[in-house]
């Protein structure tokens, strides 16, 4: 039975992750829209998928993951063999390197764009005034984390090594919105920054996701 | 060569989360004090192994490893046969209950840390900068992790541990953080839910954690 994804067509968060580990392994799914503004996340149907009633979350076949960075990580176990190579490679050593930089994700990164993002687009969507201090603080202490990626992507061409993993395609979950809102957080950093930015930020699977958004794929298409 | 844990000595925050690994499963290792007093952890030297200055990391032979979450996966994964005690992760092939662990991994990463990490930084770390701790701001916090742990103990009620039904990482991954809430009268832990309370004292009683307590981070060889 095809793969179930419970999210939505809009290509933002743990949507967006999955959405491209789907489609760098050519992996067919099927699309269930979970319409957040109407709390379809959080009737006790959704509920019993993800108990913390989010988005994403898949069925596979009656499996049921919810985490997009633990979903990802599932996809690339499950179907090592096909579609991009490498994401989540099972060496000791590689994986390991994969892990620090997904947790590198989580701890440095992550964190500011967040809070960047709650007080540019989700403070005021809910009528709630935008703290500048805030948003300049966040800012301040991100490109600080991100004078250490240059160090580090002066060494590796990517964060895990010199090939694109997880730990890259984790960084795509939130940042690109903020250039939606109209904040540029790269033009500034050093080179080796911008060019693995410009690089992961532009890989064809990606593109596509973001002009089609999320579109189910089946083995009949 | 023994591996090297670089860290803080005490049974708090994430070299504690590594030691206790290191425990579990018997693995011998050389303990290197960092004094992030006098910082030890920002100096050139230090960042050639950890680029972001922070602390834990190990020397594995010359591979480096840093991210306490990172850390305890390659350690699990690399002595994962039966003479080092209990597995704590999943073989990679067990696609299923990987992924199961995985968003365990997750949940903790995502859901809870930053919400006790909130409540300690209130309670605990502005006092020792000087400052007040804003009693309203920390109900507040208390109140969000609260509702987190609501969730855990949803979650509790159908799998033994958070990772799955044995014992693992997932598991330690809270004690760098859950322990020092109990010290400061915060009670969330145990007081949330029955299933969290029947969890967590499972965790806090293993002996490798009673052992740190008692007599701190020391090499084991």
């Amino acid at each position: 039975m095809v793969l179930k994804l419970y999210a939505r067509k809009f290509v933002s968060g743990g949507t967006a992750i999955v959405a491209l580990v789907l489609a760098e392994k050519q992996i067919p799914f099927e699309l269930i829209e979970i319409d957040l503004p109407t709390n379809q996340n959080k009737t006790p149907e959704h509920l019993v998928r993800h108990p913390f009633g989010q988005i994403p979350c898949i069925d596979d076949d009656g499996f049921v993951l919810y985490e997009s960075r633990a979903i990802c990580r599932y996809l690339c176990d499950k179907y090592p063999d096909q579609g991009t190579q490498g994401l989540y490679p099972t060496g000791l050593k590689e994986r390991a390197l994969v892990e620090q930089g997904a947790s590198v994700e989580l701890t440095d990164f992550i964190p500011y764009v967040l809070q960047v993002f709650r007080e540019l687009y989700l403070k005021p969507s809910h009528g709630q005034q935008t703290d500048q201090a805030v948003v300049d603080q966040a800012l301040a202490e991100l490109y600080k984390k991100l004078d250490v990626y240059e160090v580090i992507l002066g060494k590796t061409k990517y964060l895990a090594g010199d090939e694109f993993t997880l730990a890259d395609l984790f960084h795509l979950l939130a940042a690109p919105r903020l250039a939606d809102l109209g904040v540029d957080i790269w033009s500034e950093r050093g080179p080796n920054v911008q060019r693995w930015w410009k690089d992961i930020s532009t890989r064809p699977a990606w593109l596509k996701l973001r002009a089609e958004g999320v579109t189910e794929t089946t083995t009949t298409n | 060569m023994v591996l090297k844990l670089y860290g803080t000595p005490y049974a708090f925050g994430a070299t504690a989360v590594v030691a206790m690994v290191l425990l579990e499963k018997h693995i011998p290792f050389e303990f290197v004090l960092v004094d992030l007093k006098t910082g030890a952890h920002k100096t050139r030297e230090f960042r050639e192994r950890h680029p972001f200055g922070n602390v834990p990391c190990i020397e594995d032979d010359g591979f480096i490893v840093y991210e306490s979450r990172a850390i305890a996966r390659y350690l699990a994964d690399k002595y994962a046969d039966q003479d080092h005690g209990p597995r704590l992760i999943p073989v990679p092939t067990k696609v299923q209950e990987r992924a199961v662990f995985e968003q365990g991994a997750s949940v903790e990463n995502v859901n809870f840390f930053p919400s006790v990490l909130k409540v300690i930084q209130e309670k605990f770390e502005k006092p020792l900068h000087g400052e007040t701790t804003d009693e309203v701001a920390l109900a507040g916090y208390i109140a969000e992790l609260s509702k987190v742990l609501s969730v855990y103990d949803d979650i509790l009620s159908k799998q033994r541990f958070m990772g799955g039904d044995e014992f693992s990482l997932v598991d330690i991954f809270h004690v760098g953080t859950g322990p020092g809430l109990a010290l400061g009268g915060i009670d969330v832990m145990i007081s949330t839910g029955p299933n969290v309370a029947r969890w967590w004292n499972d965790v806090i009683s293993r002996p490798s954690w009673v052992k740190l307590q008692a007599e701190g981070i020391k090499s084991s060889v």
